[in-house]
């Protein structure tokens, strides 16, 4: 789990050009939308990429997005019991 | 000079027929034409689209052009769109007359672009590579095949209003006294490009699209053509066009204000220009693409505009589907074929109320419709609404302010990036992490000249480009290569559009005012300084903000950019 929450925060980084930022500056249970980080829906679109690019797994809708993206634990949860790759 | 501006002629091709008759016929027999591709080239066979039913071969066939000459959808359907419209107007020479042809569109000549992009690298002669990502390319085009060579050209990029905005400007250039005639309209082809860059925000439906339904989930992508003959007191007018605006939501770069504020400005800046009140409006045209966001913003604008009384109102991109930037036109001809022959379209597809949501119409006949409201929204908050009336208005005296009252008060011009690094004076490192450099040297240079000249929001903004943001716009297109149309960025595309920067600047400084993009290759700055001093003189705009910029490649790879904001404003006599 730990080493999929290091590679999935890199994989954030990376695709939401968090410059200059590191893994350990992500708190795992902050929320990242709103109040926490402050990412935004082209931010979820970007989450969503990266499930289906990286992990085989298809979400319909941003709306769905919003349940799985709370944190960065949520996300790996997700991940572990959905990933098809 | 004012007086009042009649359409004298109308042509339009789109996913429910070739030509006027048969859209009116599909729209009488409430047949939509969304259905599997058959011409777009994409390995998203899963999404419906709205493709007119002629091939590329077909349309160079029945314009008389070589078939091996590689030329976009976006000039062919409009030149077949321009020549019926000025068939109907019954206009054959236009020598001696000053003639304007406005259109808008987004794509541009990117459908042939992308068919090229790989061999393009290693043949530098091909015919698109020195126009790549120009859409007043296809304008000019259109100008050659619909016989209108002389015709000053100018296009319009907003996005999904573009069209609209066309008609607007000719009706005001035609008002100025500027023109003697204007052919206005828009022409967008279906391609890879836009559809995948739809795909990667997630707002396209799988199934057909559902205005205003409770269970809509999308729109389905359309393409088309439809270009108006605008001409001032023409003996045969099938409609008038008696009031208009553009304003901008100045919220988000794709999604729309909760309360529609950039809808709701147009839409009553629209009714005032035109002199009537809400009630007076007959049937409304909504833009209603089907998103969830779109319906719900543009219900929320028409509850504060129409308040209960909510007059007829449908969305007809359930029958040709959104055919974005040409969306204005074919909607306006629709409109007028509806006055014509007195129906209100349905809204095809609509079955759920949303609750406490407004309802669209499910069609009738035999009804009179005076006046007509057509709106068109873009990405970037890029809102425009027209009202079409049946009688003339009361023609008005239009005055301008003496050119010479014009004054630049700054000017700020931004090229490197060791000047980029001053941009984190306005805006912080999370603010700018998504921009590219083209973007931060336009809000820099925006910035700049605001704080120069003491002002924190001008009145209104307008951008020039000849190639709107071609670097973000080949990496898009890059990655649609490599990575076989999966698992793209919406990052890049929703920053590639040409209108970005004009909307980017209304939305860090709130300007909820008049917002164009212009792109008319070398004179594209030309057209937007036209603009703003007309603006400033006929006091619709004390401030106004313009931004020029363009990219341009160097040894194939390495992007070099300028932008150049400038602000102008009226002189006390």
């Amino acid at each position: 789990m730990e080493e999929l929450i290091e590679i999935l925060k890199l994989q954030i980084i990376d695709a939401l050009n968090l410059e200059g930022m590191t893994p350990d500056q992500i708190d795992n249970d902050a929320p990242l939308f709103g109040e926490g980080m402050g990412l935004d829906s082209i931010d979820a679109l970007e989450l969503i990429v990266i499930l289906d690019k990286h992990y085989g797994i298809k979400l319909k809708s941003p709306a769905e997005g919003k349940t799985v993206f709370q944190s960065i634990n949520c996300i790996a949860d997700y991940i572990q019991k959905n990933r098809t790759k | 000079m004012g007086g009042t501006v009649s359409i004298s002629g109308m042509g339009i091709l789109s996913a429910i027929g070739n030509n006027r008759q048969e859209v009116l016929n599909a729209l009488l027999r409430k047949e939509s034409g969304i259905g599997p591709m058959k011409y777009l080239a994409s390995v998203h066979t899963d999404i419906p689209v709205g493709e007119i039913k002629l091939s590329t071969a077909q349309m160079k066939q029945a314009l008389g052009i070589a078939a091996d000459l590689p030329v976009s959808r976006t000039s062919l359907m409009g030149a077949l769109a321009v020549r019926e419209a000025l068939e109907q107007a019954g206009i054959q020479d236009v020598t001696g007359k000053r003639v304007a042809l406005i259109s808008g569109t987004t794509v541009g000549v990117m459908d042939v672009t992308e068919q090229y992009f790989e061999r393009m690298k290693t043949e530098p002669d091909l015919q698109y590579l020195p126009h790549s990502n120009e859409c007043g390319r296809s304008t000019e085009e259109i100008a050659q095949y619909a016989g209108l060579s002389d015709a000053r050209c100018c296009t319009i990029c907003t996005a999904c209003s573009s069209a609209l905005n066309a008609i607007m400007l000719g009706a005001e250039m035609l008002q100025n006294d500027e023109v003697d005639l204007v052919i206005a309209g828009g022409s967008e082809p279906l391609s890879r490009y836009h559809l995948n860059g739809f795909n990667t925000l997630m707002i396209l439906d799988r199934e057909r699209c559902r205005p205003f339904d409770d269970t809509r989930a999308g729109l389905n992508l359309g393409e088309g053509a439809a270009f108006v003959v605008l001409e001032k007191n023409a003996p045969r007018a099938l409609a008038y066009v008696s009031g208009y605006a553009n304003r901008c939501d100045a919220f988000h770069q794709t999604a729309t204000s909760k309360e529609g504020e950039g809808a709701y400005l147009a839409m009553t800046e629209a009714l005032r220009q035109a002199g009537i009140g809400p009630e007076a409006i007959d049937y409304i045209n909504a833009h209603g693409t089907g998103t969830p966001d779109n319906d719900a913003s543009e219900s929320a604008a028409f509850l504060r505009v129409f308040g209960n009384a909510l007059p007829a109102m449908s969305s007809t991109k359930s029958y040709t589907g959104h055919t974005t930037s040409a969306a204005g036109s074919v909607e306006v001809v629709i409109c007028i074929l509806a006055m014509q022959n007195g129906f209100v379209p349905a809204s095809l597809g609509w079955s759920h109320p949303i609750p406490g949501g407004v309802i669209p119409s499910q069609g009738c006949t035999g009804v009179n419709l005076e006046n007509v409201m057509c709106n068109s929204f873009g990405f970037g908050g890029n809102d425009s609404s027209l009202i079409l009336s049946k009688h003339a208005p009361v023609a008005r005296e239009r005055m301008l302010a003496d050119e010479s009252r014009v004054a630049l008060v700054s000017r700020c011009v931004i090229s490197n990036d060791e000047q980029l690094l001053l941009l984190k004076e306005y805006l912080s490192p999370m603010e700018t992490r998504r921009m590219d450099r083209m973007m931060k040297a336009c809000l820099l240079s925006a910035f700049t000249v605001l704080k120069e000249a003491g002002i924190t929001r001008p009145d209104a903004i307008i951008a020039a480009t000849s190639r709107g943001m071609f670097e973000t716009s080949t990496l898009f297109l890059e990655d649609i290569v490599a990575n076989q149309e999966e698992h793209l960025k919406p990052t890049l595309f929703m920053q590639s559009t040409h209108n970005t920067i004009a909307s980017a600047i209304a939305i860090r400084t709130g300007c909820h005012g008049y917002n164009i993009t212009y792109s008319q290759g070398e004179e594209s700055a030309f057209w937007a300084i036209r603009d703003a001093k007309m603006l400033l003189r006929k006091g619709e705009a004390r401030t106004v903000l313009v931004c020029v910029f363009d990219e341009d490649r160097v040894d194939g790879t390495v992007f070099q950019y300028k932008a150049e904001s400038t602000l102008y404003t009226l002189k006390d006599e």
